[in-house]
């Protein structure tokens, strides 16, 4: 049974006013680094079921594993039981109506990630060991080809076929103190450039060995090259521009549509024609994918939705850029295709050249802001101190605090260099005014 | 009909040249129920089974995983597991694996299984609805429940069949004064039936947290900097995990990541702390009756009375260290990576109140309750986020504070701990290794004193 098969099937049981079914089947070649040499050699084939159904207003939802041809079906017959339970929601507004693509989405698909051969896949790995001058404790490298079809009772059938690539890897430097970098990947194609990973995990590494503990407290320039910003405008602006957060009254730019949130010089898309790993023609309700601007020259102009509350902008996700398995059993939510932060004329040099006093992070142990407040106070795992524009000292062991819904007023410099981070491709940008704590 | 699919696997892996194999099915029921402001916002039942295979040759593993599993495909799966075994060897080295017969499920008192699901819905909207009061503008009910069965084959003849049980319930309010947000959470979970659910004062813990989102509004801004930090169980829970609990993970410790390497029979904190891994411990969200390679679970000393005292291991980093496995081999489900993993990690208790270390301290914060964490295994660093917490002037709590973090050196703040309270408290969640590979876990402790940096946005 293929993935169309599968959706139509379920379609098939599903006895209730308004069905919908997602039928995702995937094959995941990964390999693992431990201690610098390959290790853990998976082959991984997955394929599940999502199906969702609302008779009178209630809602249910089930989801399985395909593990044989009656799966699919029992899958739906069982969504539509747990509808019967459901108290009545009058907020649905109903699945999507069949439509054509929006938008034309290349480059999701690559015949290198599907035919991959471990031969393939080791020798890159071992280019990624020989490139890096120090050791490379823990890596992996994941590779996956993903077939999907969206199917529902208003008689939208929608289909995908995409590659992922995914790689994470940390490195070591051993000295006085050990240092560890740490480099991603993300992408719909086999781009991973060896010899840069390798480069970019022995200076990390390296940089990380010879930080010292910061003492004392400054209100300074945050410096965030794109790694280390991508997540931080995901879980603030990503949040902000959240639909359901907007309905519910949680985001923190409810109500100010079409007012400043932010610094003129910041322009914000979220753009499915851009390659990036959860890009596609439809998204996963099968609502046509879009480009839209959210936030113009600082100005909020526009959120984005999945069907829930009506309107879709084709921003429903159930999706993971990291990781093409159990994704049948993932909730849809609201989240961009690829939120890109539109890129200055500077380089990250440049950057760091215009700071009087800053720091530019070059690892924080997890970026991210309070969705919520947008507050945050992140550990600088290694940060370069910015004195008059020029890097002085690397240091750690500290706390960097700010607001970044206030960050996003302050922005100085937004670089031209942007990188894809899963969710979002972001340049280097650095913002003034917050405050980095040490011992 | 499983065990004899298995067994062919085990069978096919050996006659292929696998030193040692194993086979191993999972089917993991769990229903999810999710309330926002009165509305049913989530209500689904999923079901995920697949098998994996592993094979052990010249010291590495190969994997084969698969949520469709025919009898007439067990030689293929098995020959591509056996095919993937070609990494790079990592010495010669024989797994101490246990020959282990059983049947086994958690004793639950009420199974989930057996409760009609409205009254599942029901528990969640009278959390919702007891959180009404002026300015909550959200209000969250959540529960779920799984039921994770497992049938393990592997070559030494071992045949295990298990069924873990989990249930969580919790209440979550979003507060607004008109400009700002705050939020506030509680609820229980463990490896429990509906007994947890019916064990509950549900309107009680719905008023009670909506309260405390109002209340934490007026919060201030934590102080910046080293400051005297009572951790409450959660956040206590959270160090042990982060600060010390991932870097003796020992399959980071044979490849020399961790700090906590060659640290066995070193001091590490100060004569206060003692800390454990425990998959035993009743009703914990982290109990485990096997881990995913078989191994039973088990009690591990990690620090005692501050010396430093052993680490947590999987098969293959046991036979490198030449030392029993532990039982914590743990993958997030039957597709992904078995590493080594924790269970229930936690300091043990002292012999002070919490309130005779409030009155004690001149200056300092108290912490309440953990948003989340980050482990440096590396660096012996670490990042906890506290949801909110309170000054502490002259011995008398004098303010709220917003959310704030908590970072430092490990050693460095292990050795300031002074003092901890009598009683030990569990919380549960999912833990990461790195930044994937979610698994089961519980964190605890007592409340305890230390000097740690701390700083808020």
């Amino acid at each position: 049974m293929n993935v169309n098969e599968a959706a139509a099937e379920a379609l098939r049981h599903a006895k209730a006013d308004h069905a919908e079914s997602y039928v995702i089947m995937s094959v995941t070649r990964s390999a693992y680094i431990d201690g610098s040499r390959i290790s853990n050699i998976e082959t991984k084939t997955d394929a599940g079921i999502s199906v969702r159904v609302a008779s009178g207003n209630r809602l249910g939802r089930a989801c399985a594993t395909l593990n044989d041809t009656s799966s699919a079906g029992r899958c739906a017959e069982t969504a539509v039981k747990v509808s019967s339970f459901s108290p009545k929601n009058d907020g649905f507004k109903g699945y999507p109506m069949p439509s054509r693509p929006a938008v034309s989405v290349k480059d999701i698909f690559d015949k290198k990630i599907d035919n991959i051969t471990d031969r393939e896949l080791k020798d890159l790995l071992s280019a990624v060991i020989g490139a890096c001058g120090c050791e490379i404790p823990r890596g992996i490298l994941r590779l996956s080809s993903v077939r999907s079809a969206i199917a529902n009772s208003n008689g939208l059938l929608a289909e995908h076929s995409g590659t992922m690539m995914y790689g994470h890897f940390t490195s070591m430097h051993r000295g006085r103190r050990n240092g560890e970098g740490t480099e991603s990947l993300y992408g719909t194609s086999l781009s991973a450039d060896p010899e840069r990973i390798g480069g970019e995990l022995e200076r990390k590494a390296k940089e990380s060995a010879s930080a010292e503990p910061f003492a004392g407290k400054e209100v300074m320039t945050m410096v965030l090259p794109p790694c280390e910003l991508g997540d931080m405008i995901i879980s603030s602006v990503g949040s902000a521009v959240n639909g359901e957060n907007i309905f519910y009254k949680r985001s923190p730019w409810t109500e100010k549509m079409n007012e400043k949130v932010a610094s003129d010089i910041l322009t914000i898309v979220d753009d499915p024609t851009v390659p990036g790993p959860l890009c596609s023609e439809f998204d996963d309700e099968g609502s046509p994918a879009t480009k839209k601007v959210l936030v113009e020259n600082g100005i909020f102009r526009r959120s984005i939705h999945d069907s829930f509350i009506g309107q879709s902008t084709g921003n429903g996700i159930r999706r993971d850029p990291t990781d093409a398995q159990n994704v049948y059993s993932a909730a849809v939510s609201v989240k961009p295709m690829n939120l890109i932060v539109s890129p200055g004329r500077y380089s990250l040099d440049d950057i760091v050249s215009q700071t009087d006093n800053g720091i530019l992070v070059e690892k924080f142990a997890w970026p991210e802001a309070d969705p919520l407040t947008g507050r945050f106070g992140l550990e600088v795992r290694c940060g370069h101190l910015i004195r008059n524009g020029r890097i002085t000292e690397t240091v750690n062991n500290a706390l960097l605090m700010g607001n970044m819904f206030d960050a996003l007023a302050n922005i100085e410099l937004i670089g031209r260099d942007a990188v894809n981070t899963g969710h979002a491709t972001v340049p280097a940008m650095s913002f003034s005014g917050t405050e980095l704590a040490g011992n | 009909m499983m065990h004899h699919s298995l067994q062919k696997a085990v069978d096919t892996m050996i006659r292929l040249g696998a030193e040692f194999c194993d086979a191993r099915s999972q089917t993991v029921k769990s229903i999810g129920i999710q309330s926002v402001n009165g509305d049913i916002r989530h209500l689904s039942d999923k079901i995920m089974s697949g098998v994996c295979l592993r094979a052990w040759i010249g010291g590495r593993w190969g994997y084969y995983t698969s949520t469709s599993f025919r009898d007439d495909e067990t030689e293929k799966a098995a020959s591509i597991a056996v095919m993937n075994a070609t990494g790079a060897p990592k010495g010669s080295m024989e797994l101490n694996v246990a020959d282990i017969r059983k049947k086994a499920k958690q004793n639950v008192k009420i199974h989930p299984n057996n409760v009609d699901m409205r009254e599942k819905v029901s528990a969640v909207l009278d959390a919702d609805s007891a959180q009404t009061t002026d300015g909550v503008l959200n209000r969250i009910g959540s529960y779920s429940d799984e039921v994770n069965d497992n049938i393990l084959i592997n070559s030494v003849g071992s045949e295990i069949e298990w069924e873990e049980v989990r249930t969580r319930f919790r209440v979550m309010s979003v507060a607004s004064d008109g400009g700002r947000m705050e939020r506030y959470y509680a609820g229980p979970d463990g490896t429990k039936g509906f007994e947890l659910v019916k064990s509950l004062d549900i309107e009680e813990l719905g008023r009670s947290t909506a309260r405390e989102a109002v209340l934490t509004l007026k919060a201030k801004r934590a102080p910046n900097g080293p400051s005297c930090v009572i951790s409450d169980p959660m956040i206590s829970g959270l160090l042990a995990h982060e600060v010390m609990g991932h870097a003796s993970e020992a399959d980071e410790v044979v490849k020399r990541r961790s700090f906590l390497t060659d640290a066995v029979g070193r001091r590490v904190a100060s004569d206060a702390v003692s800390m454990y891994d425990d998959g035993t411990v009743d009703g914990a969200h982290g109990t485990i009756l096997y881990d995913d390679e078989g191994t039973p679970a088990s009690r591990t000393a990690i620090i005692e009375n501050g010396i430093y005292k052993g680490y947590m291991h999987t098969l293959e980093s046991a036979s490198l260290m030449n030392v029993r496995p532990t039982g914590n081999g743990r993958a997030e489900n039957f597709g992904k990576r078995i590493w080594a993993r924790m269970t229930n990690t936690f300091f043990g208790p002292g012999d002070r109140t919490l309130d005779d270390l409030i009155a004690d301290t001149k200056y300092g914060v108290l912490c309440d309750k953990m948003v989340n964490g980050m482990e440096d295994p590396v660096g012996g660093g670490f990042e906890a986020k506290v949801l909110r917490g309170f000054l502490i002037e002259n011995g008398k709590i004098t303010d709220m504070l917003r959310s704030f973090t908590l970072t430092g050196r490990a050693l460095e703040i292990l050795t300031t701990v002074d003092a901890a309270t009598k009683k030990v408290i569990f919380d549960g969640g999912m833990c990461g290794k790195g930044i994937e590979d979610w698994v089961n876990v519980s964190s605890g402790g007592p409340y305890c004193r230390s000097n740690i940096i701390i700083g808020g946005g």
